[in-house]
């Protein structure tokens, strides 16, 4: 049942990816970049962030008014405004298609579960980072969210009140609290980069980047949003006039408008149990037991040709003393192998072979078939 | 040369580009019974000695499948055996096998109709071959 309504999203993504491929043509195609687009708004936001870091005061009092000076006047201070704030939503959606799509097409688990908790990790990581960002600007939402979120944190037994008081760095909202939320937003995303580097892990050649068409394209659907319609603050916060409703960016404030619905600890539950869910997908379908490719001590000449071949860094080449004339030998790390065959096909000396799914039995099959005579058994 | 008998023509393809389970009775094709069909896990793992076997064995000419060239789901076995048919990357088809006489289709799991219309393509193109200018170069179709 599961599996049945898998194979059926599958086929919905390659339709879209059908329409795309109309659209962009097959060079140009997101849905090939799907984890490259991500990194692209991840840079512009590196960038854009930078430029911003320069005129920020991390204070309650400037805080505010440095937002604002950059808005109105630094040249082009409100457009790189808008590339952070876009970009942060613009990042968001790619992310989520990136997952979705990675899910639907079944390339989520076995030999890529790093990859796969590395991407909820960076998921969650995003959703900080996006949260401390709002923090930042402190107008009236501003004000709101450290409200809500020290309220919610709280509510988590045991750790809660420390949590609370690393959040707003002491008992009560003071300057310390937006340095804090500052170095959340910044220091994570450094954390985004050693996280990338775990996601990355194991795949050999990664598509890190979108073609330089694609990336213009992308970057002007961001740039004209943010030339067009500004970021602007709210209200300033005032810290003796509690605010009551704020504008919600549903891609990273989703979760206040379910802290003001329900009980905190409710929906810290739900997202524990969210949580718990991803990190359970991967191994919820069970498969046969694996059978890595094997190489055959007497063929291998060490050419290293499946070693660059292997597309999850699976094949190593060792140095070998049992040969008179070869000097390298390839080893297959068992528990990297995705047993695609990829190493088979780059082998023109029949070292390396899939136990189970032998090259011997296709080429005896190709003749087989062959010898049939055709529209036999129709 | 263009005779009405059916050329034999071999497919080695990647079991997830498109579906042929529906369309396979006895290794061929059911609509077109001179086209056989063997199905791998990825084209990837399709060596060169397989498309030389497949001429060995008698075949008029071999096509291989593979899924879109950047949605390999190995990530890049369609583009390693695209490359090996193009004679870019090693190890290399022998010289003296007619490269006219192999193809690589690179389709999605649901473009059947565009696969039909290929090997009916690649059926025709095998036909009008022995004129002494072949067609057209190669690569330039795969």
């Amino acid at each position: 049942m599961y599996q049945k309504t898998l194979e059926k999203l599958q086929e919905l993504t390659i339709a879209c990816e059908k329409l795309l491929n109309k659209i962009f043509s097959q060079q140009y195609n997101p849905f090939y970049y799907h984890g490259a687009v991500p990194n692209l708004f991840m840079w512009t936001l590196f960038i854009t962030g930078l430029l911003l870091f320069a005129y920020f005061q991390p204070t309650l009092d400037s805080a505010y008014i440095s937002v604002n000076y950059i808005s109105s006047k630094i040249p082009f201070g409100n457009v790189i405004r808008g590339l952070h704030r876009y970009a942060a939503d613009a990042m968001m959606i790619a992310v989520l298609i990136h997952a979705v799509r990675v899910y639907f097409t079944d390339r989520y688990r076995k030999y890529r579960w790093i990859a796969w908790y590395s991407g909820v990790a960076l998921l969650l990581c995003m959703l900080v980072i996006g949260i401390t960002g709002y923090i930042l600007v402190w107008d009236e939402r501003s004000y709101m969210i450290v409200l809500m979120m020290t309220d919610a944190l709280k509510q988590i037994p045991l750790v809660g009140h420390g949590l609370a008081k690393i959040f707003i760095n002491g008992h009560v909202i003071t300057h310390y609290t937006m340095a804090m939320s500052f170095f959340f937003h910044v220091g994570i995303s450094f954390l985004l980069l050693y996280l990338l580097w775990l996601h990355y892990l194991r795949i050999s050649r990664p598509v890190t980047d979108v073609p330089l068409g694609l990336g213009l394209l992308l970057v002007s659907s961001i740039m004209l949003p943010a030339a067009v319609l500004p970021v602007a603050s709210g209200k300033p916060a005032v810290l003796t006039q509690i605010p009551h409703e704020f504008p919600v960016d549903w891609f990273y404030l989703w979760v206040f408008p379910m802290f003001s619905s329900m009980p905190a600890m409710i929906v810290w539950t739900a997202l524990f149990i969210a949580v718990a869910i991803l990190l359970a997908l991967p191994f919820l379908i069970v498969d046969e037991g694996k059978s890595p490719a094997a190489v055959s001590l007497d063929n291998c000449v060490g050419c290293t040709l499946c070693a660059k071949d292997c597309p999850y860094e699976a094949i190593y080449m060792v140095p070998r003393t049992d040969h008179p004339k070869f000097k390298q030998l390839a080893i297959v790390i068992d528990s990297r192998c995705a047993e695609c065959g990829l190493c088979v096909g780059a082998c023109a000396f029949k070292a390396i072979d899939l136990p189970q799914k032998h090259s011997k039995e296709i080429i005896a099959k190709i003749g087989d078939v062959l010898k049939e005579p055709a529209g036999a058994g129709v | 040369m263009a005779d009405d008998k059916k050329k034999k023509i071999i497919g080695i393809v990647c079991e997830r580009s498109v579906d042929l389970k529906k369309h396979i009775k006895n290794n061929h094709l059911a609509e077109k019974d001179n086209v056989a069909v063997v199905e791998m896990i990825c084209s990837g793992m399709i060596q060169p000695i397989m498309i030389e076997e497949g001429f060995k064995q008698g075949a008029d000419g071999v096509f291989v499948m593979g899924c879109q060239i950047g949605d390999c789901h190995f990530r890049e076995g369609n583009k390693w055996c695209q490359d090996r048919l193009l004679g870019l990357r090693p190890p290399n088809i022998k010289k003296t096998i007619d490269k006219n006489k192999i193809r690589g289709f690179w389709l999605a799991k649901c473009d059947y109709k565009k696969f039909l219309d290929k090997v009916n393509k690649f059926e025709e193109d095998l036909k009008n071959l022995p004129q002494p200018e072949a067609p057209k170069p190669a690569a330039a179709n795969v």
